[in-house]
């Protein structure tokens, strides 16, 4: 049997690591176990190895297990994301899993387990590896969520997610059934070429199946209609699992999701195209919306990046219901997904670094932290400023992308999406404005002292990362110009 | 919307394919073996209706208290209907569950592992271990005690 080992290498990298934790956890005494930290951390890093050596090589598609595993410059992109999202949130664990006095290796375990769905997820070409990947993602993040035992905000976080993760997994998969039911196939290349026959009877049979893939996919973005589980999850969650909720997870369920509609059921954009549409503008709205009326500082971030999850949406979207440049849209939709990960984790490691300072994850609370902790209170409006799109911070190139794929796709549907989408973007504007504007402007509590120790080194990793991203990438955007380039002409060919 | 000449193969395929006749057939041929499906439940409750209506017609009718019990192989029942298990009896059964489709995964593998070489010995002893070291995890955090 011939495997390309290079192909797979950050997938095995990640599992080994997964069983070093696991032994690891067994073996070493209370007072090591933080070395299960700093091997997830390792293992994290030599993952990417492979990842850089595969896109400096000139094997442009690696197609692997007879077309149902493909690694192209679009799933390199993904894998990386994965990765560096997966390293952040590890890094903002440390700190905050070891002043519980829960054990951490199976939190790093899980932790990986998911990553390594999401690295499956990028590659899958294949309703059964899709299925697997978006199962091993999700999975270990229903227990992740109920981190604090004894935390009753902790079980309901669990719960709740349980609960819907599962039944948006029965309907996912009942949808995949029907996918296969009528075109009798599992690859998606060839399922494709099956749906290309229209059969007059088969005709409902599809337009269910992809409805119920799309509804499916919808819950595990938490894109509106679909989004009720997010908010007390988010909440309840530890936050550092709440990142990476909010992010990576987010981010599987998009590239599951774009993967499905274009490779295997680009030929019936008319059907899926709408219901894209629909989601984006609902979510975007009515996350908006929701956001302005809340004090919770990870309250506001859950609506938040239920918006965020609609802005994605936009470009392809667009791009889909014009029925044009979907390779455009698909491609700007990556870059914001990149960017907004970066912006993102960095709003939440300033988040658990806050909630540290004042105690509190009461917005109102966080009055003065500026005259506290400037570099914090800096770093609180750096992330919010850039999740609201203001240059030169990253999330302004990302807005960029946006708006010029929607244009671009031309039709009157595109241009209405695009409409929906600035109107939100001022919306947006005032709830992560008045983050900034708590933390500067308003009276710190009576009292209040400069704060002297410095935050956990780990975390203060994780925000560095996070920051110098978010402004490199927003000043010079030709970076990421680059990745967008790669996405487009090798999804042109998938 | 077919951007590239790789699918242009698949396209010429999906191309011969549309409008052929055959497309039709198979479409019916999938939905009739639905109507198959349906035939088998509806026989499934008749059979069970008509052998219980002439059991009912035939045989003589007369209850008593200990006809009625639950029938829980021939002991009479303890206590209630609902009765809590104990939970260590799950990690057991989900334990045994894993070792039990281990077997499902080693069997074919034994039954073809001439054929299969050193890359199947390979495989399969790097599946095992896996399953191993959650044996091993499991123990250590002293799941199979029972005390």
């Amino acid at each position: 049997m011939q495997i390309d080992w290079l192909a797979i290498a950050p997938e095995i990298v990640v599992a080994v690591t997964i069983l070093g934790v696991l032994a690891a956890d067994l073996v070493l005494p209370r007072p090591l176990k933080y070395w299960t930290a700093t091997l997830a951390v390792v293992g994290l890093t030599l993952a990417v190895v492979p990842l850089i050596l595969m896109a400096a090589s000139s094997v442009e598609t690696r197609s692997l297990f007879e077309g149902s595993y493909v690694v192209d410059d679009f799933a390199l992109v993904l894998k990386g994301l994965f990765l560096i999202a997966g390293y952040l949130v590890v890094l903002m664990s440390v700190s905050y899993i070891e002043s519980d006095r829960y054990y951490q290796g199976e939190y790093y375990l899980l932790l990986l387990s998911s990553v390594l769905g999401s690295l499956v997820i990028a590659s899958a070409r294949d309703l059964i590896v899709l299925f697997i990947g978006v199962e091993l993602t999700t999975g270990p993040l229903f227990m992740l969520a109920g981190w604090r035992k004894g935390d009753i905000r902790s079980n309901e976080a669990s719960l709740k997610f349980f609960i819907l993760g599962v039944l948006s997994t029965a309907i996912l998969l009942w949808g995949m059934a029907m996918l296969y039911g009528v075109s009798g196939e599992v690859r998606f290349d060839q399922i494709r070429s099956a749906l290309a026959d229209p059969s007059p009877a088969a005709q409902p049979l599809v337009g269910l199946a992809i409805l119920f893939v799309l509804v499916g996919f919808a819950f595990k973005v938490s894109a509106v209609p679909f989004h009720f589980w997010a908010p007390d999850t988010y909440e309840g969650a530890p936050t550092p699992v709440t990142a990476y909720l909010s992010v990576s997870s987010k981010a599987a369920g998009f590239v599951a999701l774009f993967v499905t509609v274009y490779v295997a059921l680009r030929d019936r954009v008319d059907i899926w195209g709408p219901g894209l549409w629909a989601l984006a503008a609902l979510s975007m709205t009515i996350g908006n919306l929701a956001a302005l009326r809340q004090s919770n500082i990870v309250r506001l971030l859950a609506y938040s990046s239920i918006a965020q999850a609609g802005f994605m949406l936009v470009p392809f979207a667009a791009a889909s219901v014009a029925g044009e440049q979907l390779a455009e849209g698909l491609a700007a939709t990556v870059v914001y997904l990149v960017i907004y990960a970066l912006m993102n984790l960095g709003a939440f490691a300033v988040v658990i670094q806050g909630a540290r300072r004042t105690g509190t994850g009461d917005i109102d609370g966080w009055a003065g932290l500026g005259r506290i902790d400037p570099r914090l209170g800096v770093l609180a409006a750096v992330f919010f400023f850039s999740l609201a799109g203001i240059p030169p911070l990253a999330g302004w190139f990302a807005k960029f992308v946006m708006f010029r794929a929607a244009i671009a796709a031309g039709s009157a549907a595109a241009t209405s999406l695009a409409v929906i989408a600035a109107i939100n973007a001022v919306i947006a504007l005032y709830y992560y404005a008045r983050v900034a504007k708590v933390v500067w402007f308003d009276e710190a509590p009576a009292g209040a002292e400069p704060a002297t120790e410095p935050p956990a080194a780990s975390l203060a990793l994780t925000l560095g990362i996070a920051a110098v991203a978010t402004v490199v990438v927003g000043v010079f955007p030709a970076v990421f110009a680059v990745f967008g380039e790669a996405t487009r002409v090798l999804l042109a060919s998938g | 919307m077919v951007e590239d000449g790789e699918l242009g193969a698949l396209g010429a395929d999906s191309y011969t394919r549309r409008g052929h006749p055959d497309a039709q057939v198979r479409m019916s041929a999938y939905f009739q073996d639905y109507v198959t499906v349906g035939v088998f439940i509806a026989l499934g409750a008749v059979l069970v209706a008509v052998m219980l209506g002439i059991a009912a017609v035939l045989r003589p009718n007369n209850p008593t208290r200990t006809k009625q019990l639950t029938y829980e192989c021939g002991v009479d029942p303890v206590g209630a209907g609902w009765s809590q298990t104990y939970v260590r009896y799950y990690v057991f059964g989900l334990l045994f569950v894993v070792f039990d489709v281990e077997a499902v995964f080693v069997f074919p593998w034994a039954v073809a592992a001439e054929r299969l070489g050193l890359f199947g010995v390979v495989a399969i002893t790097i599946f095992m271990l896996t399953l191993i070291e959650g044996l091993a995890y499991a123990i250590k955090k002293g799941v199979l005690r029972w005390e």
